[in-house]
């Protein structure tokens, strides 16, 4: 249970997100881990997200755009269709009495009886009309056929009836006039023989006009009326009745065709408008059909599948981002611990081997101290010889010369034990002006017993023009101490090191260390830095030293690289810079 | 009885010529000398009963040293004093027939004990 909540915190809050060793942050390979965790989650997620997001969007533009054409073509169309069908209900009948009026003429007309019969045979035939009535050039009503008695009416003011005169035929808007029933006047004028001219009025039901319209009428978001040219409503709207029985949305521009255009209604909802301008061969007309659409609602096929492409996109996308962040997280945690194994190695090796420098110094300055106290031992003992053996001692003229050989073997005792001292506080970590010819010739002092009876041949050229180096001590110490180490290792007795130092531009300072031994070879050369490795047998290095050298090198800011030729020897060159920045120095 | 001669090869010349010294003392008559070479010339020309041989020598390693005075003189026992004989060079050095092997600083009555023992035998 424990170990399962322990891994699910792992997976969720990492370790590198509490990473606090700081000592051990010159060994990592990124310098900021939930950096590249965050940098990998946003590179993983735009790679996966946004080519989704883009095809998906163009998708639905495609699918709207698609849909938009095909809509406003559809109400075209029927707005089309349902402006031929009223321009022709109104085209017949206005045709009917034109030919009523020139074949039967003035005065068969005003006949009550034949009038009437008139009313009834266009009943018969086209249906539709209400009344039929004479009206002479005055105005007057002259004869009457219909159910209303409305015989001597005077309709010389009646906008219809003015536009009868000057146009020849007219077809008024719906309106109530003196029956207070809506009706729609079509009149036609003719002349009389005597030259004077006369109309023939008749009234048409609104019903069939509302029933033709009606019939075109598809699907319950979709609404057609007709409106007169100040968008006052002529026949019953479903959706658009505003106030005074105008609609509720703007009259649409003069067109002699029929058009469809999308818009918003008051209330902002995306609509659809397919409308026409009727007008008819004889007369012209005030109406405009309307043929208007919700496109929320002819969308919904659309809108509810977009919805559920739309539920699928986020739970894949979700997906995808808790996929991309756990394996993010795993990755990224996996290879901070592996670095953290490696760097916690390297801080313990480099431990370790400043250990073993401590302890090869030990027995260094052993050896060195040896001889001196063995020489001790034997002038020591020579004068304890004097006492025991000789008797005569006072009189010896050489007891002086060998007490002084005492005092002087001391004396070397005592420098080796200073060059001790001074050696273990270079391990202080900490930046200070130092020498780098002193501090090779300290080094090298340490090798000289060695090179002496192996016969190698070291050479120091480190001009006096190279600056005090500001750096730390014991971490450089340790640089040159591990190379000059290498070298002895790799060069044979008779060989030669050589040691020498140049500027590189004013900030840099470059020691090559360089020998004739085995040399290495082309392929371990680019592994040499590497930790753990080594060409020498089991148990006999610990493949350390010069990874450790590079790490050092680093910590001081420098670089080192290494030139080699197998049978020929070896260089190690060192960069270092002259100074250390201090905000940087870890 | 045989003369019983001792030389002495350390390149430390101060320290070869107090332990001569010492032996001196002791009526043990030393001839010294400071490196390989002449320490091989030396025992080429006379024999001595005992050799102390350093180790680290400026010129020849004391084994080579020792391998070549045993050739010539195979009857002299070469007693080694080094500052800071390994185990290893002590194998090594009693495999190329050194009488024994002793590390500075030296205790003189031992040594002495030892080259009694040898004249004994020797005698």
């Amino acid at each position: 249970m424990m170990k399962s909540l322990n891994r699910l915190r792992g997976a969720i809050w990492p370790r590198f997100h509490r990473n606090h060793d700081e000592h051990l942050n010159p060994y990592y390979t990124f310098q900021d881990y939930r950096q590249t965790w965050g940098m990998t989650i946003f590179i993983l997620m735009m790679t996966a997200l946004v080519p989704l997001v883009v095809m998906t969007l163009i998708y639905y533009q495609l699918i709207e755009t698609s849909i938009n054409t095909e809509s406003l073509l559809r109400t075209e169309r029927l707005a089309s269709n349902a402006r031929r069908a009223v321009t022709f209900f109104l085209e017949e009948r206005l045709a009917a009495l034109t030919f009523t009026v020139n074949e039967m003429g003035y005065d068969r007309l005003t006949n009550p009886g034949r009038l009437s019969e008139v009313l009834r045979n266009l009943k018969l035939g086209f249906g539709g009309l209400t009344d039929l009535s004479v009206i002479a050039d005055t105005g007057t009503q002259v004869t009457y056929a219909g159910p209303f008695n409305l015989e001597g009416k005077d309709y010389s003011n009646q906008p219809w009836f003015m536009e009868c005169h000057q146009h020849n035929a007219c077809v008024s808007e719906i309106f109530s006039g003196y029956r207070g029933v809506p009706h729609i006047v079509v009149a036609v004028k003719s002349m009389r023989p005597d030259g004077r001219f006369f109309v023939l009025r008749a009234t048409l039901e609104t019903e069939r006009l509302i029933q033709t319209l009606s019939s075109y009428k598809t699907g319950e978001h979709a609404d057609i009326f007709l409106v007169n040219r100040d968008g006052l409503l002529q026949t019953p709207s479903q959706f658009y009745e505003g106030e005074f029985h105008h609609m509720n949305i703007p009259v649409p521009a003069y067109s002699d065709r029929t058009r469809a255009v999308m818009s918003t209604d008051r209330s902002g909802q995306p609509i659809l408008i397919g409308y026409a301008f009727i007008d008819t061969k004889i007369a012209p007309t005030s109406f405009i059909l309307m043929v208007v659409k919700q496109k929320a609602g002819m969308m919904k096929v659309w809108l509810d599948l977009r919805s559920n492409i739309n539920w699928f996109f986020g739970f894949s996308a979700l997906i995808i981002v808790v996929v991309i962040t756990l394996t993010s997280t795993v990755m990224v945690n996996k290879i901070f611990q592996a670095d953290r194994q490696k760097a916690e190695t390297m801080v313990a090796a480099e431990r370790n081997c400043q250990l073993a420098s401590i302890g090869q110094l030990a027995a260094g300055v052993a050896h060195e101290i040896n001889n001196p106290l063995a020489l001790i031992n034997e002038t020591a003992g020579y004068v304890k010889d004097l006492f025991t053996i000789k008797q005569q001692y006072k009189e010896d003229p050489d007891l002086l010369e060998h007490i002084d050989s005492i005092i002087d073997a001391v004396a070397r005792c005592g420098t080796i034990t200073r060059q001790l001292l001074g050696f273990a506080r270079h391990f202080d970590v900490q930046t200070q002006p130092i020498n780098l010819k002193d501090m090779v010739a300290d080094v090298i002092n340490f090798h000289k017993k060695e090179a002496e009876y192996r016969n190698i041949k070291i050479h120091v050229d480190i001009p006096e023009t190279i600056p005090l180096i500001e750096t730390d001590r014991g971490k450089l110490q340790q640089i040159i101490l591990n190379l000059v180490n290498n070298a002895f290792q790799a060069i044979d007795n008779g060989c030669f090191l050589d040691v020498r130092a140049e500027m590189d531009g004013p900030e840099q300072v470059r020691l090559f260390i360089r020998d004739n031994g085995c040399g290495i070879s082309e392929e371990h050369l680019n592994k040499v830095f590497e930790p753990f490795f080594t060409t020498k047998k089991e148990g006999q290095g610990t493949g350390l030293g010069l990874s450790i050298t590079y790490g050092l090198v680093q910590k001081l800011h420098g670089n080192i690289t290494v030139q080699s030729k197998t049978g020929q020897g070896t260089t190690f060159v060192v960069t270092l810079p002259v100074q250390i920045k201090k905000e940087t120095q870890s | 009885m045989k003369h019983f001669d001792i030389l002495i090869v350390d390149d430390e010349q101060r320290y070869a010529d107090m332990l001569a010294r010492r032996l001196g003392l002791r009526s043990l008559t030393c001839k010294v000398c400071y490196d390989g070479q002449t320490a091989i010339a030396i025992v080429g020309e006379e024999s001595f009963s005992v050799v102390i041989l350093d180790l680290r020598l400026p010129d020849l390693y004391g084994t080579e040293v020792l391998t070549r005075i045993k050739q010539r003189r195979p009857e002299t026992a070469v007693i080694i004093l080094t500052g800071h004989g390994t185990e290893k060079d002590r194998e090594q050095c009693m495999a190329h027939g050194a009488h024994s092997f002793m590390n500075k600083p030296l205790d003189i009555d031992r040594l002495v004990a030892m080259m009694a023992r040898i004249k004994e035998r020797t005698s």
